[in-house]
């Protein structure tokens, strides 16, 4: 593990071309979340929402279908940009980044900001090319420099051992669990410091998802990881935090194991319990 | 409760109709196949026999069906199918990608937008006659914003012709030399010039007062005399890149007219093979990072593209068998001297051939029309092989 810890040239000049507040600045906080509101049309999804989603620590999101957790999600890093009624008011902030600011420039937003969607969607393209996209997109980089990255990136998420024979061959060969993996690769490859996860086992046979699991658990050494899930034994196995929401508000927020075992709230204790859900 | 379910309704007559339904269907389906087949077998029994390499290879004769070809109509019909899908392919695309990908959120664009999807699909549905006198408007008149041309005066704006005068000599001969001003429509022979002869070779025109002064006894000269204030012939040496405006009745005209005709369909196949590419891979490329374009270059184009080949395709098979805007634009030539020597000539097409000799007086035109509809079906048929045979290599590539 330790040898491939780090691209060896590659992360440096990543860490280096990005503008990377956080680590100059150390403090936990990651995204601090203030008074959000959003919108679709005139149907209000969240209700006045404060958080503060700690650095290098995975954060799961849990509630009932609808309750505004994937809505968040999409927020932080606009991917609601591309949804036309949707609209929102309140601060998201990544250091003295503002999220929602107009200026605020998407594309370098997103690269810093990597997401991991529901079901695994790699390009028609060879696993390389896959994972080569989000370097190619971003920075000037060498050929060597790149192979040297997709086979970090790979490593990185557990998936290079089954594709480091057919990295010129379509990622659509792959199985659903290696695809997942894959699409975490791709994510991290443009060195991002937050990854956001939509329920990225919800499409996953049981094997693959304690695959993936796993290496969200080992990922938030280096990475802020916030994941929306439905399943809330996977909350509790791999997560550091737990905020839950119920009808776009967040009830209660803390160490996954005070959620889930001395809930504050009788929401909580009723969701985790499965009075409701 | 028993007394509703106590008449039960009978079995077998629901059985027997759900039968009848099937054997209805069936027929319907049999009269369609039966009707492809009648039309297909007629079609041979008419043009089987007609059919052979002399009549590929060989053009239209009046009064002469057993010589007569279709040799000219197959390479117009090939080049103007060319002609309209250069034209039409990039525009159509261009308009799907920013119709599919390209929404604005603005409502006034947005109702923008809309109207010209709207007529879009309306435009699909305009009769392609309709299209023709467009045609005959936009492009061979140009709506008359350039001089007209006309036999006797040359266009005003063209590139690639090169003017010369010929004229008879008093010994029969026919000399050429050159045409300074081809506006010139007054030029006599009034001095001695420098001219070429029927076999190429170069002397000094000899110009006499009048016939009788004509050097009668010296028949090489004679070959090289005219009389003083005759007025010589003008015509055009047009090369492979000949172009003119307004653009006339042309091949190219004819073209472009096509291309209009297909436009539509273009686009709304485009915007079907984008629709097809999952949401799934937009947001992936943009939760990246990627700009727009950028998504929609490297993913969406490239997974919707067997579905633009497969509408150009399509689009294009339309465009070969099409008749009527081409007789609106271009006339119905069976024949041309020079054949698509460029794209300011006319040319016969298949579909204008066939509807020419199916109406022809002559005996034995209409087997000629059968056999020219068994080639355009061969065309179309290699055309959708290929169109299937390129998807399906793109589609293996891919996964």
């Amino acid at each position: 593990m330790t040898e491939i810890d780090q691209p060896k040239k590659t992360a440096a000049k990543v860490e280096m071309s990005s503008n990377n507040e956080i680590l100059e600045s150390p403090s936990d906080v990651a995204i601090a979340i203030e008074s959000f509101n959003a919108f679709y049309g005139d149907f209000q999804a969240i209700h006045d929402v404060n958080l503060n989603l700690p650095a290098k620590k995975v954060t799961a999101f849990i509630g009932p279908s609808g309750c505004g957790k994937s809505t968040l999600l999409k927020w932080i890093n606009r991917m609601n940009d591309i949804v036309p009624s949707a609209h929102a008011t309140g601060l998201i902030k990544i250091g003295d980044l503002q999220i929602l600011d107009r200026q605020t420039d998407v594309v370098d937003l997103r690269r810093r900001i990597g997401m991991v969607f529901q079901k695994p969607n790699p390009f028609p393209k060879t696993i390389f090319d896959n994972v080569a996209f989000g370097p190619r997109l971003h920075f000037k980089i060498s050929k060597q420099d790149l192979t040297e990255l997709v086979e970090w990136s790979l490593r990185k998420a557990a998936v290079w051992d089954e594709v480091k024979d057919r990295l010129n061959k379509s990622a659509l060969g792959l199985s659903g669990g290696q695809q997942q993996r894959l699409c975490i690769a791709r994510a991290i490859a443009s060195g991002p410091e937050i990854l956001l996860m939509d329920e990225p086992c919800s499409a996953l046979d049981p094997g693959s998802t304690s695959r993936v699991e796993d290496l969200i658990y080992e990922l938030r050494e280096q990475y802020t990881i916030v994941m929306v899930t439905h399943n809330m034994q996977q909350a509790s196995r791999c997560s550091d935090r737990t905020a839950f929401f119920y009808k776009g508000q967040v009830i209660e927020e803390g160490q996954t194991e005070q959620v889930f075992t001395n809930p504050q709230q009788k929401k909580t204790e009723d969701y985790v319990t499965g009075k409701f859900g | 409760m028993s007394n509703f379910y106590s008449t039960p309704r009978s079995e077998a007559n629901r059985k027997s109709k759900n039968s009848y339904f099937a054997v209805i269907c069936l027929l319907v389906c049999g009269l369609v196949v039966m009707t492809l087949v009648v039309l297909l077998a007629s079609i041979f029994f008419t043009g089987g026999n007609w059919l052979s390499w002399d009549f590929l290879f060989a053009n239209h004769l009046e009064d002469n069906p057993e010589e007569s070809g279709i040799w000219q109509a197959i390479v117009g019909s090939v080049a103007m199918c060319f002609l309209c899908g250069v034209c039409a392919l990039p525009i159509g695309i261009g308009t799907a990608i920013f119709l599919e990908e390209f929404q604005p959120r603005n409502s006034l664009l947005r109702s923008l937008h809309w109207l010209v999807q709207l007529n879009i699909t309306n435009l699909a549905g305009v009769p392609s006659i309709v299209y023709g006198i467009l045609g005959v408007t936009a492009f061979v008149y140009m709506f008359s914003y350039f001089p007209s041309i006309t036999p006797n005066d040359p266009p005003t704006y063209e590139i690639g012709a090169n003017y010369r005068y010929q004229m008879k000599t008093l010994g029969g001969d026919f000399v050429n030399f050159p045409c300074p001003d081809k506006t010139d429509k007054e030029f006599r022979i009034n001095e001695s010039i420098e001219a070429v002869d029927s076999r190429g070779n170069s002397f000094t025109l000899n110009v006499v007062e009048s016939r009788s002064a004509a050097p009668k006894n010296d028949p090489v000269l004679l070959d090289q005399t005219v009389v003083k204030g005759k007025r010589p012939s003008k015509y055009a040496v047009k090369s492979f890149f000949y172009f003119h405006l307004p653009f006339g009745k042309t091949v190219l005209a004819a073209g472009l007219t096509l291309g209009l005709v297909i436009l539509p369909i273009i686009i709304i196949a485009s915007q079907e093979a984008l629709r097809a590419v999952p949401a799934s891979l937009r947001e992936a490329a943009l939760g990246m990072g990627a700009t727009r374009w950028e998504s929609v270059r490297e993913v969406v184009l490239p997974a919707a593209t067997p579905g633009f080949m497969t509408g150009a395709i399509l689009a294009m098979s339309r465009a070969v068998g099409e008749a009527a805007p081409v007789l609106a634009v271009m006339g119905g030539v069976l024949v041309t001297t020079n054949g698509l020597t460029n794209l300011m000539a006319k040319t016969p097409v298949l579909p204008v051939t066939i509807y020419k000799w199916a109406g022809d007086e002559n005996v034995g035109f209409e087997h000629l029309a059968a056999a020219a509809i068994i080639v355009l079906l061969v065309l179309l048929l290699v055309m959708n092989s290929v169109a299937i045979l390129i998807r399906s290599r793109y589609e293996k590539m891919l996964g």
